[in-house]
């Protein structure tokens, strides 16, 4: 059952990947990287997952050796990735905006004053 | 251990993060207090890192802190820990020291720039989210951390937004940084989805067990890939480049010589801990393959450079190599000498970058072309600078030279023990990397300090002394750990090796006595090589001294005691003073203004090689969208070889 | 007291400062007489480097405007003390160094390195353009050799590590002079043969002799390096050159020769003098007489692929035990 979230966080990276390296507008690059992000997310949520287990919000008294609940790390783990996924995006969009004063363009193939 | 020591690990890291965030609030009005925090938060997270010597380093002791007090239960460890071991000390001071000089530095040489409360914000951020990532205990701390790290070092990448191609840097540093980033959480999600723990000492206990588990070694071959990309080993180099070339220089000595090591700490950690039993030939030809490629690359694209800066970026990639390299030995001599090499590299490649930083702030260019003769103007910054250049190059007695002699011995025993052919050229590419970094260097001490000054640099003053003091902390750091390398070895290196050899106390004191024996682990990998040549450099520098003194002596009996024969043009002739026989010989023509150096340098060397570095310069081309390629061709391959390999 | 007055011995007469001076002179007299007859001409006395050295002491020194003063001054004496102390550790007499327990190969390859490097800094530090020309040509000559050398060192040390038993001293050369007293010279040992080839190819580049001396080139570059030098560091500068050439037929004698020793040290001192002046004939003399000066690019090829194919061969057979 999870095999589907697994196809589906390995086609989300692929295309992002696909995006950072195919696609010559900064801005769909960004979108690439917040893919590739978002399939890595979706691949550490479904790890914890088990199929029947309830919510994991107990509080000590509720909690027993027969509670069957998924694994709360990987969600924590999801939430801060996804908060700093966010920050990336804003600062690598902020970062875009400068370089469009800056450059006068979005195309990568142009922004490339630091080479060789 | 009393409990007081034991908080240290999580105190230095709040001094530095509490640091950021008061400099925020007090420091947007009032420059002082500012720099007060920040000088407070740079020293006090030093001190603490220097009080935790005497019982990790020296009595062996590993701290084990819970945040929370959440320890394990029932041998599963679901809290947060730091744990901090020799390795983990070993490598929290070369963090704590280089943030110090780097802050100290920053005081007077960020004097010109302005919105400087985010700068030391974002740089105290920074510095704590390295010595986070050393001290931590947690894999996906480590994750937080690199982000952290990463974030926060684009951000001050891009902190002179006006300045030349400086988002640029910073942009193709985020982009394909992510993919590192992106490498290592994916690592930790195969890791968590097999072994259901995400603590260090527990993943190193339970991961024997897994035998060839396919999920386990692709994990592996992840969170390499994305360690890799943190120390920006090839193919993730012109993202170093880019980066160091655009940044303050406080902030390039940060990235070459703390963040390159975040990610040496990683694969250390990686290699010998983690999977400490798949330490079988295959790694080794992995990590040090890619080591080796990266040194020798780096070294030649910095023949092609024009800018000071940049050209010191692809060195530090270079020994980075250097240290990678030995790592993937798998020997105690191997090991030992890489981390020798890390910590010369952060003390030689730092001072490095101050003293690019000192000329540019003094006259505001690094480019190699237009610069020349500021030896006569800046002659501290020179000496300075000398002193950085002669231990990259590994010249005797600096410090480059002890690490460098340890790394040739290390590779060259690896190979006759083994009767492996691979190590051997390994250990000649590391000599000849070493010949050409020297060979740069002399290009660089020929096109900015030597030759004849240009005209527009005639002003050109010596640095404040608050901007020389932290270049002769690292100075000194260089001639005294180069010049006693049997204590270096002793009391810092011997102790990192031993803790990482011994994986059963790193394991045990996490998670409870007998966890290891319980899971079958024992002792690691580590052979033992016993060093094997002569070198003392104190012996030598006597001897060299006596020698000088017979020759001073002789030279004095000698000569005649005539001055009228010595010739020195005063300092302050004036135009119709000046003689003719002063001047540089010029064909016996007048002569003019007349600079070699920057790119004409070097061009029997170069035209031999026309092709290759056409070829190579083509290939970093700079535009993100190649890089992040290479990136994702190099990730994959590894991947795939990793998986039917092992 | 006596243990220091033999180190000042050691330090100052023999092997070191005094003999080095006097081998150097003798051997560029040599080298000069018999490149002279070789082009049937007389030549000057052999003890004309030392004429020289004097005459260059006794004359003005003029700083040039642009040059660095402390730098222009202290470059030669560093490296010319740092090449005496090589001396110091090449058990050239009986199999024993000067000083034992202080520098192994490598640090005698980076010692070397050093005293080309003061000659670098030196002619950058005297401003000329034709200096900067002249290093940059020095320093495309360093990496030359360099990797020739470098294959020689371990091909060596290979041989000598396998035979060892007890603790292997990989580079040391008291180690490799003790192989070669049990198992006979290394020379004799046929597959370092093209090793000792390439060695002898290094021997001139190192020093700078005629065919390699693009760093020098007087008709093209004025003396490059030396062009702004003058009295006493430019007698310094010359000197080192001669005691150069010592230093590398001595280093090829401990290598490849080492290990004769007929017990009495007088004997042993003729018999080296005389292998260091066979050495400085066929390597510096014959190839000075008989090449024009090559082209910056011509040694780097030169180098990279004939001298260190021959390494590498011997590398490879030293390797598969041979």
């Amino acid at each position: 059952m999870m095999i589907v979230n697994f196809i589906g966080s390995f086609a989300l990276i692929v295309l992002g990947l696909y995006c950072m390296v195919a696609k010559h507008n900064l801005v769909k690059v960004i979108i690439g990287m917040g893919l590739v992000d978002y399939g890595a997310n979706l691949l550490i949520v479904s790890v914890g997952f088990h199929a029947g287990g309830t919510a994991p919000i107990f509080t000590i008294a509720e909690l027993t050796r027969a509670s069957f609940f998924v694994d709360p790390v990987p969600q924590a783990l999801t939430l801060t990735s996804i908060v700093i996924g966010a920050c990336t995006t804003a600062m690598s969009l902020s970062l875009v905006m400068m370089l469009r004063k800056q450059y006068g363009t979005l195309d990568t193939r142009e922004i490339r004053r630091l080479n060789g | 251990m009393n409990s007081f020591l034991q908080n240290f690990p999580i105190l230095a890291i709040m001094t530095l993060f509490v640091g950021a965030f008061v400099t925020s609030l007090v420091g947007r009005r009032n420059a002082v207090a500012r720099n007060v925090v920040v000088a407070i938060s740079v020293t006090g997270a030093l001190a603490m890192m220097l009080a935790l010597i005497k019982p990790v380093l020296l009595d062996g002791q590993i701290v084990a802190y819970w945040l929370g007090g959440w320890t394990p239960v029932e041998g599963w460890a679901i809290g947060i820990s730091l744990e901090v071991d020799a390795l983990s000390l070993f490598f929290g001071l070369i963090v704590t020291v280089a943030v110090f000089v780097s802050g100290i530095y920053s005081f007077t040489y960020m004097n010109h720039d302005d919105s400087l409360v985010n700068y030391y914000t974002l740089f105290l951020m920074l510095s704590g989210s390295v010595l986070g990532l050393v001290l931590s205990g947690d894999l996906f701390n480590i994750f937080v951390m690199i982000e952290i790290m990463t974030f926060t070092a684009v951000a001050l990448t891009a902190f002179r937004t006006s300045y030349e191609g400086a988002l640029e840097g910073a942009l193709k540093y985020l982009v394909v940084g992510s993919l590192g980033s992106t490498s290592v959480l994916l690592g930790i999600a195969m890791i968590y989805s097999q072994l259901h723990t995400l603590n260090l000492a527990q993943i190193a206990a339970l991961i024997p067990g897994q035998g060839g588990n396919l999920v386990t070694i692709a994990a592996f071959a992840f969170l390499f890939m994305g360690f890799g990309t943190k120390a920006f080993l090839f193919p993730f180099h012109p993202l170093a480049a880019d980066a160091h070339a655009v940044a303050p220089a406080s902030i390039s000595l940060m990235i070459s010589g703390v963040l390159t090591k975040c990610g040496v700490y990683g694969i250390i950690r990686l290699v010998y801990v983690l999977y400490q039993n798949i330490n079988t030939p295959f790694v080794s030809y992995l990590v040090t393959g890619f080591g080796a490629v990266s040194m020798f690359v780096c070294v030649t694209m910095a023949f092609n450079q024009h800018n000071f800066k940049r050209l010191l970026a692809f060195h530090s990639i270079s020994q980075v190599g250097y240290v990678i390299t030995v790592v993937g030995l798998g020997s105690a001599l191997g090991l030992s000498a890489g981390l020798y090499h890390a910590m010369n590299h952060t003390i030689f490649k730092g001072l490095l970058f101050l003293t690019a930083g000192a000329v540019q702030h003094q006259t505001g260019s690094l480019d190699l072309d237009s610069l020349g003769g500021l030896s006569k103007k800046m002659p501290k910054t020179t000496l300075l600078f000398l002193i950085g250049a002669a231990s990259i190059s590994g010249l005797p007695p600096f410090n480059g030279f002890a690490s460098k002699w340890l790394i040739y011995q290390a590779a060259f025993l690896k190979g006759v023990y083994d009767g492996n052919f691979f190590y051997i050229m390994v250990a000649v590419v590391a000599l000849i990397t070493s010949v050409l970094t020297l060979a740069s260097f002399v290009k660089v001490s020929q096109s900015v300090f030597f030759g004849q000054l240009p005209e527009q640099y005639r002003e050109v003053r010596e640095v404040p002394l608050a901007m020389r003091l932290p270049m002769w902390v690292l100075a000194v750091l260089c001639v005294v750990t180069g010049l006693f390398p049997n204590f270096v070895q002793t009391y810092l290196l011997t102790p990192a090796v031993s803790a990482v050899a011994n994986l059963t106390a790193y394991i045990d004191s996490a998670m409870g006595a007998g966890y290891a024996a319980a899971h079958g682990i024992y002792v690691s990998g580590l052979t033992e090589v016993p060093i094997t040549g002569v070198w003392n450099p104190v012996s030598w520098l006597l001897l060299l001294f006596c020698v000088t003194c017979g020759v001073a002596i002789v030279a004095l009996l000698a000569s005649p005691n005539d001055n009228s024969k010595l010739h020195i043009s005063s300092k302050d002739e004036t135009a119709e003073e000046r003689d003719d026989k002063y001047e540089s010989f010029f064909s016996g023509e007048e002569a003019l203004y007349s600079q070699v150096g920057g790119s004409d340098l070097f061009w029997g060397f170069k035209h031999s090689w026309r092709k290759y570095f056409s070829f190579m310069h083509d290939w970093h081309s700079g535009i993100v969208n190649d890089y992040t390629l290479y990136g994702v061709v190099a990730i994959a391959l590894v991947l795939l070889v990793c998986v039917i390999v092992l | 007291m006596t243990a220091l007055l033999w180190n000042l011995f050691y330090v100052l007469i023999f092997p070191g400062l005094f003999f080095c001076i006097l081998m150097g002179i003798l051997l560029s007299g040599l080298d000069r007489i018999w490149v002279a007859r070789m082009q049937r001409r007389v030549g000057p006395p052999l003890l004309q480097g030392w004429y020289d050295f004097l005459k260059c002491c006794g004359k003005e020194t003029i700083v040039p405007r642009h040059a660095k003063k402390a730098v222009y001054f202290a470059a030669p004496v560093v490296g010319f003390a740092a090449l005496i102390t090589i001396a110091l550790f090449l058990p050239v007499v009986g199999g024993k160094p000067a000083f034992s327990g202080t520098a192994d190969l490598v640090v005698i390859l980076y010692l070397l390195t050093l005293v080309s490097v003061c000659m670098i800094v030196g002619a950058a530090a005297s401003g000329s353009p034709f200096a900067g020309v002249g290093l940059s040509r020095e320093m495309v000559a360093m990496i030359s050799y360099e990797l020739p050398f470098v294959l020689v060192i371990l091909a060596i040390s290979k041989v000598t590590l396998t035979a060892d038993s007890g603790l292997p001293m990989t580079f040391s050369l008291q180690a490799i002079w003790d192989y070669q007293t049990v198992n006979g010279p290394l020379i004799a040992h046929w597959s370092l043969i093209p090793a000792a080839i390439a060695l002898l190819f290094v021997i001139p580049c190192e020093v700078g002799m005629h065919p390699f001396d693009i760093a020098e080139a007087e008709t093209e570059i004025c003396e490059g390096t030396l062009s702004e030098y003058s009295g006493p560091p430019l007698a310094v500068f010359r000197l080192t050159h001669m005691v150069k050439m010592y230093i590398m037929t001595a280093l090829f004698y401990v290598l490849f020769l080492g290990g004769i020793s007929t017990g009495i040290v007088a004997v042993d001192v003729v018999i080296f003098i005389l292998v260091c002046v066979l050495l400085t004939f066929i390597t510096m003399s014959l190839p000075h007489a008989a090449c024009a000066r090559f082209k910056v690019e011509q040694v780097f090829q030169f180098y990279w692929t004939f001298v260190a194919g021959l390494a590498l061969i011997s590398l490879i057979l030293v390797w598969l035990g041979l």
